[in-house]
């Protein structure tokens, strides 16, 4: 019983910190202005309002920044998908020679930090000429050694059964995986997709170094941009923050299950 | 299998494509990066509308304006930009002086004078701010100056004028600072750390005129050596900065200096005259602000403060460019631009417009600004050094190091002149023939 | 070459294609690089030798960013590791209200890098910020070196606390019911179960976290970016920070390629150890 209550206290203490952050924010974006350069620092707004919204929404670029965010994240989530599945697939069903050095070779990138590959990886993209484009934001994160051991890892506990029954069949591979591995692997491909797409519309350094047009800027390097705070709307930056976490909530809370049995069948192998 | 492979090429064929957008026909674009956000960036915006809508609709010319940060990020994208890819450089970009070292060196600069740009109607100390070896660098368009803010109510409440030099600073600190019964600073004198910008005029007004380093501050050519050491200037400006400090009403703080100012906790911060109208409205009628020359670090020190504020660099030189850099710093252009900014008009056609006389009238602060400008030596002009960026932090830290007691003056000085004859040494050796 | 090779290469060649154009020909090119004399704009203008690696280690930032970063992480460090260990042992038992303290524990993964270093930003803002109110203090926790790094540290638990709770979480509850019951019948209290018996049951899945972790921390830059640009005076540029700076704001193509160099070395150094002690690890694909 005691246990049981000591728990809780500690729960609700953990809880009352990781949600502070967000939950502030979110009270911030129903701030006056007056509430940021007030004497004390205000916890919720001295007269809650809908116009620091009406200010985020009214910015001729933000409509834009997100619309990019959601086709840079679903080109991300959709192309990372389509890689991981078939090097998976080649690795776990196939025989080929230089196996081994392939997937050590593929394996290997996760050690070479990206963060230290930025300035290289700019000058690819510029010389592919492809600087302001979506391909530009996407393509450097397509692959990802770490999804293609998540998802290894789950096609070899797969029994053989499934693909030889598929083969006698007369299916060709490309209908298998479509049509057998995938539905059966649903919930590991939604998971990496989700994973793919989150990481993708969250990410912000790569995406301000190879943007420079307002036009094909991501949310995320957007809001950090958007200058409310300079013009002394700094309700606005909140709302324009609250916005696009919403949105995200509501799909964590869907994806939840899924997610958290993706990411833990990699560990616990 | 086939197929997905061959889907998936073609996805990665069309991703430029879908990124291309729509494509104007005749009209021909010129895309300027900018640094301008809050008050100055809807005034920008307004700026450009306003071609789009008149000059440029008639002549078949689109600005296309680009918000990339601060004047330091846009140097940074442009630098990227060129390493890279020269095509993807703007048409313009608007950037400060720590931009210009690498402007100078840079073979993808289109200068004012290659242009063939007529600048005798613009302000002569703006144009000297951004004047080189090689010609004018880039094209005036915001004109800027370090300003001291001070509480005037207070100053007036105790029968004092704003200090001439930094020791008289030091002789009225406890008078204007305060300090409640357990002996906390409630109320600093002067709230910063000057680095970079500050220093230009601390060390450059010395002795009528000093430079940091050879080359007139790297105007005259890529500098090569450090100067502000062997001629003592920094360790003067450190004397009398410690002096300061050691009174215990200096808030070295780096940062948020004029949220402390508006909030009544410091006496005196030094800030840009672009900063005025922010200044103002955070102050909003608290106390009355009071603008004054920058303090002197001693008597010898004459030379006043160096010019800053943003020049436009260009990267394409087009009839169109010609034409948005003529309307940029134009009468009409420049007027509405001083008054929504507080930077100092660069075009002097106005000076004599009564509109433009009633607006200084009725804005002595501002106009303390033009007057300093005047007060000032031309020749005592912007720092330009590689790795500015960095410097600047450097400059900070040892500063502040300084007035807080943590390294002695001898060491901060060597520090400085090392850490800048190093990134001089650098720089030479991997982009100076 | 055999029908079925070609088959499998053509399933593979989209990773392997990106594998090499963004992992290894970077790799080449800053290895290569950094034994070079290059200019701003690529131009070689001769061999370096050794001497890009010397001025990098006399460069009084650098090292001074290498102190930086190893603060963070060890402030970082312990604060993630107590905090995701805290909350996932508070919510390894299921209970009426866990599916809701779960949903917390995991909303940080909703909120971007951006938004939360923004947040940040305004809750430690200046004398007269929220947290100072709630801790009755008037610290300027962002004006500080000591109190800045810290924020950050904190902002970095943030970042990664949401994957680091499901892993955690996931490992206790994996520990078989059987083992739970012999304890509680041995008369263990919940404490004691937790430290001598769950814990050290997931070790193996604390120490992955703990390494992503290590990782995090050492390669963090976009952070301190949007928090503090690195200050104030400097004292939260780290290494990556750092990098950023000189590649992309300096220019300076010889501290890029050196940091590249060594930190891809750095990282692969620690993985061979790590591959050492655990050599069968790839045996099993």
């Amino acid at each position: 019983m005691l246990s049981r209550i000591s728990r809780a206290a500690a729960t609700i203490f953990l809880a009352a910190i990781i949600a502070f952050p967000l939950l502030y924010g979110i009270s911030m974006s129903f701030f006056t202005n007056i509430d940021f350069t007030d004497t004390e620092a205000h916890f919720i707004s001295s007269a809650p309002t809908l116009r620091n919204f009406m200010v985020a929404l009214s910015n001729r670029h933000y409509p834009r920044f997100i619309l990019n965010s959601f086709i840079t994240a679903s080109l991300s989530a959709i192309l990372r998908t389509a890689v991981t599945v078939m090097a998976a697939f080649a690795f776990s069903h196939l025989r080929f020679r230089f196996r081994r050095e392939i997937l050590i070779m593929l394996l290997g990138t996760m050690f070479i930090p990206a963060d230290a590959m930025l300035y290289p990886n700019y000058r690819t993209i510029a010389a592919l000429g492809l600087l302001d484009t979506y391909a530009a934001i996407v393509l450097p994160s397509v692959f990802s050694a770490s999804a293609l051991i998540l998802m290894l890892g789950s096609l070899l506990s797969l029994s053989s059964e499934y693909y030889e029954a598929a083969r006698i069949d007369g299916a060709s591979d490309h209908a298998y995986i479509m049509r057998i591995l995938c539905p059966m692997m649903q919930s590991v491909v939604a998971a990496l997709f989700l994973q793919a797409f989150i990481i993708s519309f969250n990410s912000y350094l790569w995406p301000l170094l190879v943007t420079n047009r307002n036009s094909m800027r991501t949310v995320q390097v957007g809001i950090t941009m958007l200058g409310f705070a300079d013009g002394g709307e700094y309700g606005a930056e909140f709302a324009a923050i609250t916005l696009i976490v919403l949105p995200f909530l509501v799909l964590l809370g869907i994806g939840k299950k899924h997610i958290s049995g993706y990411l833990t069948s990699g560990v616990n192998r | 299998m086939k197929r997905t492979i061959a889907a998936l090429l073609i996805a990665a064929a069309a991703l430029p494509l879908i990124a291309m957008g729509g494509s104007e026909s005749g009209v021909e674009t010129v895309t300027v990066w900018h640094s301008n956000s809050g008050k100055a960036g809807a005034a920008f915006d307004q700026i450009v509308e306003d071609f789009n809508a008149t000059i440029g609709k008639e002549k078949g010319i689109e600005i296309e304006p680009v918000y990339q940060g601060l004047a330091n990020d846009v140097l940074t994208k442009v630098k990227a930009a060129a390493s890279a890819d020269l095509s993807s450089l703007p048409d313009i970009a608007q950037m400060d002086a720590t931009s210009c070292l690498d402007m100078m060196n840079a073979d993808y600069l289109i200068t004012i004078d290659e242009l063939g740009f007529d600048t005798s109607i613009l302000l002569p100390q703006a144009v000297e701010a951004f004047s080189s070896y090689k010609g004018l660098l880039g094209l005036p368009f915001s004109c800027s100056l370090l300003l001291a803010y001070y509480d005037k109510t207070l100053f007036d409440s105790l029968g004092l004028e704003p200090p001439r030099t930094l020791d008289e600073l030091t002789g009225i600190a406890p008078l204007i600072g305060a300090k409640d019964s357990s002996g906390k600073v409630t109320r600093y004198a002067m709230a910063g750390v000057p680095t970079t910008y500050e220093l230009g005029a601390f060390i450059g007004a010395q002795e009528g005129l000093s430079y940091f380093v050879d080359n007139e501050n790297g105007h005259a050519g890529t500098p090569t050596e450090v100067l502000f050491g062997k001629e003592g200037t920094f360790r003067n400006f450190l004397e009398h900065w410690k002096k300061l400090a050691d009174t215990g009403y200096l808030n070295s703080i780096g940062s948020g200096t004029t949220t402390e100012f508006a909030a009544g906790r410091t006496a005196i911060i030094l800030a840009s005259s672009s900063s005025l109208t922010r200044i103002l409205a955070d102050v909003s009628g608290r106390f009355e602000v009071g603008t004054a020359f920058v303090p002197m670090t001693d008597e010898d020190a004459t030379g006043g403060v160096n010019i800053g504020g943003d020049a436009l660099f260009c990267f394409s030189g087009s009839d169109a460019v010609k034409t948005v850099l003529g309307y940029l710093t134009s009468p009409d252009v420049q007027m509405m631009w001083a008054k929504e900014t507080g930077y100092i008009a660069v075009n002097t056609g106005i000076y004599d417009d009564p509109d433009y006389i009633g607006f200084l009238k009725e804005n002595p602060a501002y106009s303390k600004a033009v007057e300093e400008m005047h007060a000032s030596n031309p020749k005592v002009v912007g720092i330009w050094l590689p790795s500015a960026y960095q410097i600047y932090y450097s400059f900070q830290s040892n500063v502040m190091d300084v007035a807080e007691g943590n390294k002695s003056i001898d060491q901060a000085v060597d520090d400085m002149v090392a850490t800048v004859q190093d990134a001089l040494d650098t720089y030479a050796a991997a982009n100076i023939d | 070459m055999s029908k079925r090779n070609l088959k499998a290469y053509a399933y593979l060649a989209p990773a392997l294609l990106l594998a090499i154009l963004f992992s290894y020909i970077p790799l080449a090119e800053s290895i290569v690089s950094s034994f070079l004399r290059i200019s701003q704009n690529g131009a070689v203008r001769g061999f370096a030798g050794l001497g890009n690696y010397a001025g990098l280690f006399r460069s009084e930032a650098f090292l001074r960013s290498v102190g930086h970063t190893i603060i963070f992480a060890l402030l970082f460090l312990p604060l993630n590791t107590v905090l995701t260990i805290a909350a996932a042992a508070a919510t390894r038992r299921k209970g009426k209200w866990t599916a809701v303290a779960e949903f917390i524990f995991i909303s940080p993964m909703a909120v971007s890098l951006a938004a939360y270093a923004m947040i940040f930003k305004e809750m430690f803002r200046g004398r007269v910020s929220i947290i100072s109110r709630i801790l009755s203090t008037d610290i300027a926790w962002l004006e500080s070196p000591g109190t800045a790094m810290l924020v950050l540290a904190m902002l970095g638990v943030f970042l990664d606390f949401g994957i680091d709770y499901i892993l955690i979480l996931s490992g206790f509850r994996s520990i078989e019911r059987d083992v739970l019951d012999a304890a509680e019948l041995d008369g263990a209290g919940s404490l004691r179960m937790l430290f001598s018996i769950e814990l050290p049951m997931i070790r193996t899945i604390i120490s992955a976290t703990i390494f992503m972790a290590v990782k995090d921390a050492l390669l963090i830059s976009a952070p301190v970016m949007i928090l503090t640009e690195g200050g104030p005076f400097r004292s939260t540029e780290t290494v990556m920070y750092f990098y950023y700076l000189e590649a992309f704001k300096s220019g300076n193509r010889a501290v890029e390629s050196t940091i590249a160099t060594l930190s891809a070395a750095v990282s692969m150094l620690s993985m061979a150890l790590i591959a050492i002690r655990r050599k069968h690890a790839l045996k099993d694909i």
